[in-house]
């Protein structure tokens, strides 16, 4: 189930934010814009929601402190209590260290486990769109041509408005 | 009149396509006879360190200059200025990310991998200074048939073990995030299939995706986030080394904040160190600019008053405390036999660095150089000072001794220095040595695409 | 030989303290600083049953060393050589060491016998981090050989620098000497940390002695290798927790105290006050 995408090309960050901005307002469909570097106000004139990437933060550092503090506990007050230089066998003080450092390496790898799983960012991936030149210089609008009202005549206009500079027609997963 | 308002780092009136070119231009055209031969002089050094790590757990500590009073010196002296040297470039990475400062995006690419680098050089130590270090994995609480035998979570070096463990993976995490991009850049421009393959794998099918941009953009302010405590938590762990134990000249609160301002110093004037060269020689000085060695001087300069109050304050409180062991060891570092060490320690460190007080000198790249090297000189010798001047002369007379590294101590430490070169060397060669995107993202946004004054 | 211990003047360390027969009969805690009960952030450790304790009479020590030799021979400490000492690396669990005071032309020295002092809050227990040293429930500090890494950070934090590393592998199979060594005590491999551990062999067959003939150990049924050797009995060895063992009464004389005691480490050697059979001329300000 393929679509067919309409992409655009343009040589300013300014340009793909009015463009992204005309086309939502008049109706099409925006299926992505790659951009050589997140552009400020590309998110608003897309319309994308806010990235929730805080709470896999939250979600993955929260039980690992949980889990070290307890884990340490443990250790050093229930399963083998040893004296260590006179100190009571629970010395909580002594777990913050490793219990923060367990905390940061989990909520870390866990945000960025998330990242490139979310986004199917994976070894060998192939690219699902065609290079117009979006990681060197080139800010790349992409709209989605089948299945809606797409009027190739009144998008070109509204394109060469925002000085397109190139524009090319494909389906979507074929690079 | 706006753009006079903005602040201009990017010489040279750059495009993001003029960047692409300019930072890939080192990698597509292959190493020069420079390249080469500081490659070569690298792995030398290296290999010489090397051998005298071999023959050191062939044979036992012994072969260091060690002894019943003194148990740490070169070994754990080199592990922490290596974590020392590294924090600059989480420094750089994170901590000026959510301060939004824009120059560091021409050099938070090198200085990140600097830190993984000086890292990985650093983390030798803890292995190698160990009497049994076959038996190391003996630090991670595993389960096992001896009880379970877990770990001592009481001791700080354990508490290094989970802390540079920790700083190691989210640095490499944070630096392999950050460079994904540029992978992209490059295996788009790949002229060779190989190359073309391997970028490919490694930049995990990035496309530039507004989409994925605001989830990555999150998630690298998560990482900077994370990664600023992160180095903090670190160098305040290795400061606990000392502060926790009861030798005075070790046992000090101040330590924590002392070693963290310690590590931007080093680390800092590491990064100006490289720099300074690598611009030069790779055709970055539009990107690495006169005006980024300044702000780097200005903080040195910064935290150099701070490393001073830290050294005048700790003399003071051992005075006005009254105890006679305390008040020893500081008239002994500044007056017994190794004073020499501690004024070498106070002039590059303290006096030093106070040149950069003049804008004139700030210019002259090759006195920031020559005091960049002198500084981390200093640096080394801080450590030094305070590990081995606090433990020869400590409570009990009968065991004072004095201390001198044996060749295989100091052929360790410089195969620590070839490690790091030969490993900047070769990420200089196949990695872009300066954020690509980041560095697009702060290029006048207006004259995207067009060129003009900037 | 340096005339004070100090080189800070008005800096003194009273790590050995002596006084004089005619001070000692005026006030018997003369030359003796009260030392305050230690502090403690958290409940203490309770030992019941045995705690090992010593006490060491600076008056009776000679400074003959035997207490030294017997150390070396009943542990198989190893020897390491001209060479090795040279480069201060002896591995003397039990060392002399001699404070000199130079007192009209005339030299005195106290020789004070230094082991590791079983501290109850020991440094070097806090910082190992594979649990190679702990404190056994009957308040000995317990060195495990097998489980020591050799990190040394334990040695590093010992304020009385009584821990020896095996800098080398200094004992060699094959040897003929290896038929003087003690079969009750481990022989160190390179990268370990040893130091003194009241001869725990000798407690452990005292023990089982005890136990096997259905009796409690009694007071002087222990004798480590030291304090069996002393000539002068200046090596007193003992259960703190009975109150009428030797060590305990010497415990509650004036003439008792603790090295570096102000550190709160809970030393569980203590030391007697050298006192000097003449008139005049010994304590004051220079505590040795």
């Amino acid at each position: 189930m393929s679509r067919t995408l309409f992409a655009a090309s343009f040589a300013r960050e300014a340009d793909i934010l009015a463009a992204a901005a005309e086309v939502r307002r008049r109706g099409y469909t925006i299926s992505d814009a790659y951009v050589p570097y997140p552009v400020h106000g590309l998110d608003e004139a897309m319309g994308l929601a806010p990235s929730r990437m805080g709470w896999a933060c939250f979600l993955f550092g929260a039980p690992a402190l949980v889990a070290a503090l307890s884990f340490q506990g443990w250790v050093a007050a229930v399963d083998w209590p040893i004296n260590i230089g006179g100190k009571p066998f629970f010395f909580w003080q002594a777990f913050i260290p490793v219990g923060f450092e367990f905390t940061v390496l989990c909520a870390g790898l866990g945000t960025v486990a998330t990242l490139l799983l979310t986004q199917g960012l994976l070894p060998g991936r192939r690219r699902a769109v065609p290079d117009m030149g979006a990681t060197d210089d080139r800010f790349v609008l992409v709209l989605v041509k089948s299945g809606t009202a797409f009027d190739a005549g009144e998008a070109m206009a509204v394109l060469r408005d925002c000085r397109v500079v190139e524009t090319r027609e494909f389906l979507e997963g074929a690079a | 009149m706006a753009e006079a308002l903005q602040e201009v780092w990017i010489r040279g009136g750059k495009t993001a396509a003029r960047v692409t070119a300019d930072v890939c231009a080192p990698i597509e055209r292959g190493p020069t006879a420079l390249w080469y031969g500081a490659f070569a002089a690298s792995v030398s050094v290296f290999l010489v360190g090397a051998c005298a790590m071999a023959y050191t757990l062939s044979t036992g500590i012994g072969t260091w200059g060690l002894n019943r009073t003194v148990g740490w010196a070169f070994d754990i002296t080199n592990f922490v200025f290596w974590i020392g040297i590294g924090h600059a470039g989480t420094l750089i990475s994170a901590i000026l990310f959510l301060f939004r400062q824009k120059w560091r995006t021409s050099v938070n690419r090198a200085a990140e991998a600097m830190t993984l680098f000086a890292v990985m050089c650093a983390g030798i130590f803890p292995l190698l200074h160990m009497g049994r270090p076959w038996f190391a994995y003996w630090v991670l609480p595993y389960p096992n048939t001896r009880g379970s035998l877990w770990v001592s979570f009481a001791s700080p070096l354990l508490w290094d073990v989970f802390a540079i463990s920790t700083y190691f993976v989210i640095s490499a995490v944070f630096w392999y995030i950050g460079l994904i991009p540029d992978l992209a850049t490059i295996r788009d421009r790949a002229k060779s299939e190989t190359r073309r393959r391997i970028f490919g794998f490694f930049s995990l099918g990035w496309t530039g995706s507004a989409r994925v941009w605001s989830h990555y953009e999150k998630a690298y302010l998560l990482l900077a986030g994370l990664a600023t405590p992160l180095v903090v938590s670190v160098h305040t762990i290795v400061s606990f080394d000392f502060a926790t134990s009861v030798i005075p000249g070790w046992h000090a609160t101040i330590f924590p904040p002392y070693f963290v301002a310690g590590a931007i110093f080093s680390g800092m004037s590491m990064v100006l160190t490289l720099m300074i060269v690598a611009r030069s020689v790779m055709g970055l000085e539009d990107y690495i600019t006169d005006r980024h060695v300044d702000v780097m001087c200005r903080i040195i300069l910064a935290v150099s008053c701070m490393v001073g109050l830290a050294y005048a304050s700790e003399f003071f409180i051992a005075w006005y405390s009254g105890n006679p062991y305390e008040r020893f060891v500081f008239v002994n570092r500044q007056m017994g036999p190794m004073a020499w060490a501690y004024w070498t320690m106070v002039s590059c460190n303290v006096i030093t660095p106070q040149i950069f007080w003049f804008k004139s000198m700030r210019a002259k790249i090759g006195l920031v150089f020559a005091a960049s090297l002198v500084i981390n000189v200093g640096m080394w010798f801080e450590r030094f000072v305070i590990i081995v001047t606090s433990l020869h002369r400590d409570f009990l007379p009968s065991s004072w001794v004095s201390y001198a590294p044996t060749s295989i101590e100091v052929a360790t430490f410089a195969g620590s220095f070839g490690l790091f070169f030969t490993l900047f060397l070769l990420f200089c060669r196949f990695l872009p040595a300066i954020a690509m995107a980041e560095v697009k993202g702060i290029l006048q946004p207006d004259l995207h695409g067009h060129g003009g004054a900037s | 030989m340096p005339a004070r211990l100090a080189s800070v003047p008005g800096e003194t360390r009273d790590i050995v303290r002596e006084t004089t027969i005619s001070e000692h009969r005026k006030d018997p805690s003369s030359g003796n600083e009260p030392q305050r009960k230690h502090q403690s952030v958290w409940p203490e450790h309770v030992y019941e049953g045995h705690r090992w304790g010593m006490a060491v009479d600076l008056g009776a020590c000679t400074g003959c060393s035997a207490c030294v030799v017997s150390c070396q021979a009943e542990n198989n400490v190893p020897v390491v050589g001209k060479d090795e000492v040279g480069r201060k690396r002896d591995m003397s669990w039990l060392r002399i060491d001699r404070y000199y005071a130079d007192r009209d032309g005339d030299t005195d020295v106290v020789f004070q016998p230094m082991m590791c002092q079983q501290c109850g809050n020991a440094p070097c227990e806090t910082v190992c981090p594979v649990l190679a040293t702990m404190h056994s429930t009957e308040g000995l500090n317990q060195q495990i050989y097998n489980r020591c890494v050799g990190t040394r950070y334990c040695a590093n934090n010992c304020p009385y620098k009584t821990r020896r590393f095996n800098w080398f592998q200094y004992q060699e199979e094959g040897r003929l000497s290896n038929l003087a060594l003690n079969p009750d005590v481990t022989v160190r491999m390179r990268g370990v940390m040893e130091k003194c551990t009241f001869c725990i062999q000798r407690i452990q067959e005292a023990k089982f002695e005890a136990k096997g003939q259905g009796r409690a150990v009694r007071d002087g049924d222990i004798r480590p290798a030291c304090a069996q050797s002393c000539p002068a009995q200046a090596i007193v060895f003992g259960d703190v927790n009975d109150p009428k063992s030797r060590v305990s009464q010497l415990r509650k004389d004036p003439r008792h105290y603790r090295v570096l005691a102000e550190l709160n480490v809970e030393p569980s050697v203590g030391y007697m006050v050298k006192v000097r059979g003449r008139t005049a001329g010994a304590g004051g300000p220079e505590h040795g």
